[in-house]
């Protein structure tokens, strides 16, 4: 890829942060979660994006970082009289010790055996997180300071999704993304050809990882009250990868894009229809895998509007 | 004739499956710098051996020494790094990555991106795929991959080339480019080429030597014409007279 095309890349990167620091002050409280959560759906998506987009191991328990993280914060904050901002740091350095222990035994499973690992492994975060009741509060919950901290959060996430948008454009655009691809599209071959698998998937899988973690944080001191249920939700999974491969997986644009669209229509739906927007979801997302199956960007390549491949 | 220098040294090889001795006790050695032929029966080992070399598959026993040091044990990528590359025998391509990027992604960490993409251009040139640089590796013909396989196992400049039937699904005029090809770099690059085929015209006219395999055991090894009348090839091949 040319000079250009990343300067055209960035500079469109750098308009989309002049609108989202300008915004939150001429908005009221509600667009301003709302724009904090889609953010954060942003770092989840694209972060997922990493290990199962440009891996190809796709993961159905990515939620269990992003559970580490806000328990880091949750705990930290209360129990322990720490300032929120640190507290994401240690959330972040638990997840890559976490992602490292679980990804060495479970990267060598494939498909569909790895997905079910990581159900797996994130459910039995989840039930420490309900027994460990010294550390966790157990299925009791932590409640935060209820302070209003709506701004703070929000330049936060901004902050979290700037660094994973930067990260996945360096993957997406670089001889270690291409490697990746390599794994996922054959592993043999890749490791025939000079490719060490095991270093590679598992730099992959920590640096998907670590953002989530960042974004628990934030979201724990947000909504003020955590417990085991909802920070381990696997519907938070299911989100992440529904909204990266309605973008496009395996793309940069791609996840920001479905991210931004599903996001908002879902938020749309559910203030309008409470209990009939989970069916249209439904009902949307098996119209997307039968006809679009490779998400909007496979779409646009199809069409001729986006090259193939990452590096070109 | 002098001996040659011995690029890979293979000591009494083995690799069962259950019952099956698909490989059983091969021993061989590849001379340096020359393009030498595996041949034999479909099922006689010699994927498996290939496979053995490479470190896809785990030998069960028995060595293989290149460069003074046995690499049995090894893993893939560990002994690519040291300078064996490959083709496969069902092309591994990948599918839904670019020519340029199948390229890329079999290029050293170690040379800058610069360089890499030098070379992958040049390759590409060679086996006339440049017009297809965009497309995806899985749009191709079946020979147009068994030519992208090739060059991209030429990425790092590797000093031993292994071709797992590089002449099957090929077109003649195609195929007549890579024997070229694969004769430029025995004679003017020095590299040690061993070739599974099952056309017998590329392994008559092209290799200086040829080994023969059935039953996962070496039965004849020397010059393609005293192979093509050795008593035990031709029965392994055609059953008893």
């Amino acid at each position: 890829m040319g000079q250009k095309e990343h300067l055209r890349n960035f500079g469109m990167l750098a308009i989309l942060i002049i609108i989202l620091c300008a915004l939150p002050s001429n908005i009221n409280l509600y667009l301003r979660s709302v724009i904090m959560f889609t953010m954060m759906y942003v770092v989840l998506s694209l972060s997922w994006n990493i290990i199962s987009g440009y891996t190809g191991y796709v993961s159905f328990g990515h939620v269990m970082f992003y559970g580490i993280g806000a328990y880091a914060t949750g705990i930290l904050v209360v129990d322990y009289g720490w300032h929120w901002i640190p507290t994401l740091f240690v959330g972040v350095f638990v997840s890559f010790v976490v992602s490292l222990i679980i990804g060495f035994p479970v990267l060598r499973l494939k498909g569909p055996y790895f997905a079910i690992a990581m159900l797996g492994a994130a459910e039995g975060t989840r039930v420490v997180a309900t027994v460990w009741e010294d550390l966790t509060h157990g299925g009791e919950g932590i409640g935060l300071p209820n302070v209003e901290n709506s701004f703070e959060t929000y330049f936060a996430m901004l902050v979290v999704m700037l660094a994973t948008i930067v990260v996945s454009y360096w993957v997406g655009h670089s001889r270690f993304g291409i490697r990746l691809n390599a794994i996922r599209e054959d592993e043999i071959a890749a490791e025939s050809l000079g490719i060490n698998t095991t270093f590679y998937k598992l730099f992959a899988f920590a640096l998907s990882a670590i953002f989530p973690a960042a974004a628990g944080g934030i979201q724990a001191y947000k909504v003020l009250y955590i417990d085991p249920e909802t920070e381990f939700f696997i519907l938070v999974t299911i989100y992440m990868k529904l909204f990266a491969m309605f973008g496009g997986k395996g793309t940069v644009i791609g996840p920001i894009l479905g991210t931004f669209i599903l996001y908002i229509v879902q938020e749309i739906t559910w203030v309008k229809f409470p209990t009939a927007h989970l069916i249209a979801f439904g009902v949307f997302i098996v119209l997307v895998a039968r006809f679009m199956p490779r998400g909007l960007m496979g779409f646009a390549i199809d069409k001729g509007w986006a090259r193939k491949g990452m590096v070109h | 004739m002098a001996e040659a220098e011995i690029a890979l040294d293979i000591q009494n090889l083995k690799k069962y499956f259950g019952g099956i001795k698909a490989v059983d006790g091969c021993t061989f050695q590849v001379p340096k710098g020359q393009i030498s032929g595996l041949i034999g029966p479909n099922g006689s080992g010699k994927t498996t051996t290939f496979n053995l070399l490479t470190g896809v598959l785990e030998a069960d026993s028995g060595d293989v020494f290149y460069n003074g040091e046995n690499i049995v044990g090894l893993r893939p990528y560990e002994i690519f790094n040291r300078g064996i590359s490959r083709t496969f025998q069902i092309t591994r391509i990948y599918r839904e990555m670019t020519v340029f990027e199948n390229m890329l992604s079999a290029s050293s960490m170690k040379i800058p991106v610069r360089e890499a993409r030098e070379r992958a251009e040049q390759l590409m040139e060679f086996v006339t795929l440049t017009k297809l640089r965009g497309e995806y590796g899985g749009n191709l013909s079946y020979g147009q991959q068994k030519l992208l396989e090739f060059a991209r196992a030429l990425m790092t400049d590797p000093d031993l080339i292994l071709l797992d039937e590089p002449a099957a699904g090929v077109n003649r005029t195609l195929l007549n480019n890579l024997l070229e090809h694969i004769h430029h770099l025995q004679e003017d690059q020095g590299k040690t080429v061993l070739i599974v085929e099952h056309d017998m015209n590329v392994i008559m006219n092209h290799c200086e030597k040829v080994f023969v395999l059935d039953y996962g055991v070496k039965i004849a090894e020397g010059l393609p014409e005293d192979i093509q009348k050795n008593e035990d090839v031709i029965e392994a091949y055609f059953g008893h007279r």
